[in-house]
């Protein structure tokens, strides 16, 4: 395998939602190895081009494939016509995904939010799921919290536990919707060094994020998204320090740092 | 009549009553679900059925509706099913009739139940039935207590309405010893059996509530 086998394609994607239209024709392709931010204003079309990637939302037209397994594709009449039931399942088993309320499970502990999809879903024994709990539970950060409840935990705990819970499932993408915009500037640091880590094992990952400093830093490639098309993208770097479009410039400006 | 006969009559319709609670319990409450999955159904016609069905068993008597499953079979179809029916109608009345506001209890927390928790299993690759069975209805437990014991001690009491059909339970007792004996005795010793079962179902309702307060939401 090479550093660029493809992991995600997403190709002229189209979603409306009624008359409004938040997508417009969005192309994105992710390679192994790669992290890709997902910057621009609210109401662009971020998490709406996500949630169609993670199939929380059916897109109108495009294509989704994760490497060989095609999730999604035009018909003759350039409707979007999704697979059978268990492609979508085994194409769930390809990503992970870390919501922007965490979305843990209240009623179960740290170690069981962990471990129970492994052991309902992917059939892992007990103990082999819990024992991987445990150590992405240590690389977290977490040794000791692994009997708390989630209501326990303050919010950046929580979402650590949520990203071990999605990587738990062993994905091969990673998909962060505004990891951190729940979270105060201390909490955003703990989460933040926590996805620079994963970074730097080369963990494959989309991110959604408000963090411009963070993405340029954890990023290769950087997508700016405006009223649901793709105005700039390019290496992180030149996006955020050189941008070539407008748009982009009057948008990062607008942002504080 | 001294006390201590006339508190072995009517705890011996004690017995009773108890039998027909619990028997609307293990009926009503799976039975619940079912009213309460068919109401949210997104196939219309069952989800008509499912609303038609809770409005006519919210909107009418139980006592009526234990006289109407007891004199149907005759009245309507001119079966006569003898005396074991009695029984039969009264358990048939009371489970549908609780059915109908569990079902709703149970709607109310299913609905409670935020998006994101469907979405976080959905991601993660439980099935619909999985995620439902393993996720929600642990939390919508919970969430229900409160209301489910509004219900249960209201059943408790509702029970007396057996006596339409004369089942010998604690209040029917009541009342015969009552009239036999012209004294408000046996009602005030029957209202204190009530009380102490309530006061043991909302113990029993408590020791639920301690033991899912280890999270909230």
């Amino acid at each position: 395998m090479t550093n660029e086998q493809t992991l995600l394609r997403l190709e002229h994607v189209q979603k409306s939602f009624g008359k409004n239209q938040v997508l417009k024709d969005i192309s994105v392709t992710v390679n192994r190895g790669q992290v890709v931010a997902i910057i621009g204003a609210s109401g662009g079309g971020k998490s709406t081009l996500l949630r169609c990637a993670t199939l929380l939302e059916t897109m109108d037209a495009g294509t989704l494939a994760y490497g060989d397994l095609t999730v999604c594709e035009n018909d003759g009449s350039g409707r979007a016509q999704y697979a059978g039931k268990d492609v979508l399942a085994k194409a769930r088993t390809r990503f992970g995904l870390v919501f922007q309320n965490f979305n843990l499970f209240p009623h179960l502990t740290v170690l069981q939010n962990i471990s129970h999809a492994p052991i309902h879903v992917l059939k892992k024994s007990k103990e082999e799921a819990e024992a991987h709990a445990r150590e992405l539970i240590a690389k977290m950060g977490l040794a000791g919290k692994e009997d708390m409840v989630p209501c326990e935990l303050s919010g950046g705990q929580q979402q650590r536990v949520a990203i071990a819970r999605a990587l738990a499932m062993d994905p091969e993408v990673l998909f962060f919707d505004e990891p951190t915009s729940a979270l105060d500037p201390e909490l955003t640091k703990e989460v933040l060094k926590v996805i620079r880590d994963l970074a730097e094992e080369r963990m494959t990952m989309v991110i959604v994020t408000h963090e411009m400093k963070f993405a340029r830093d954890v990023a290769d490639h950087i997508i700016f998204l405006d009223q649901g098309l793709i105005v700039e993208e390019g290496p992180a770097d030149q996006v955020i320090n050189n941008p070539q479009q407008e748009r982009t410039r009057a948008f990062l400006s607008g942002l504080s740092d | 009549m001294d006390l201590v006969s006339m508190m072995g009559i009517l705890l011996s319709g004690f017995g009773m009553t108890i039998r027909i609670f619990f028997i609307t319990l293990v009926g009503a409450l799976p039975l619940g679900v079912i009213v309460a999955l068919c109401r949210m159904s997104k196939f219309k016609p069952l989800a008509l059925v499912a609303r038609f069905y809770i409005s006519i068993l919210r909107g009418t008597p139980l006592m009526l509706q234990l006289m109407a499953w007891m004199f149907a079979p005759y009245y309507v179809f001119g079966l006569s099913l003898g005396p074991d029916w009695k029984f039969m109608a009264c358990s048939i009345g009371f489970i549908l009739n609780y059915s109908a506001y569990f079902g709703e209890i149970y709607r109310s927390g299913i609905q409670s139940i935020p998006r994101g928790q469907y979405e976080a299993a959905q991601v993660l690759g439980y099935s619909r039935v999985q995620c439902f069975m393993l996720i929600i209805l642990p939390q919508v437990f919970k969430r229900i207590l409160p209301a489910m014991g509004n219900e249960v001690i209201a059943l408790v009491k509702d029970t007396s309405l057996a006596f339409v059909l004369g089942i010998m339970e604690m209040f029917t007792q009541a009342k015969a010893l009552a009239a036999a004996l012209v004294s408000m005795t046996p009602y005030v010793m029957a209202a204190a059996l009530y009380w102490c079962f309530t006061l043991i179902v909302e113990a029993v309702l408590n020791f639920l509530e301690k033991k899912l307060s280890y999270y909230h939401d």
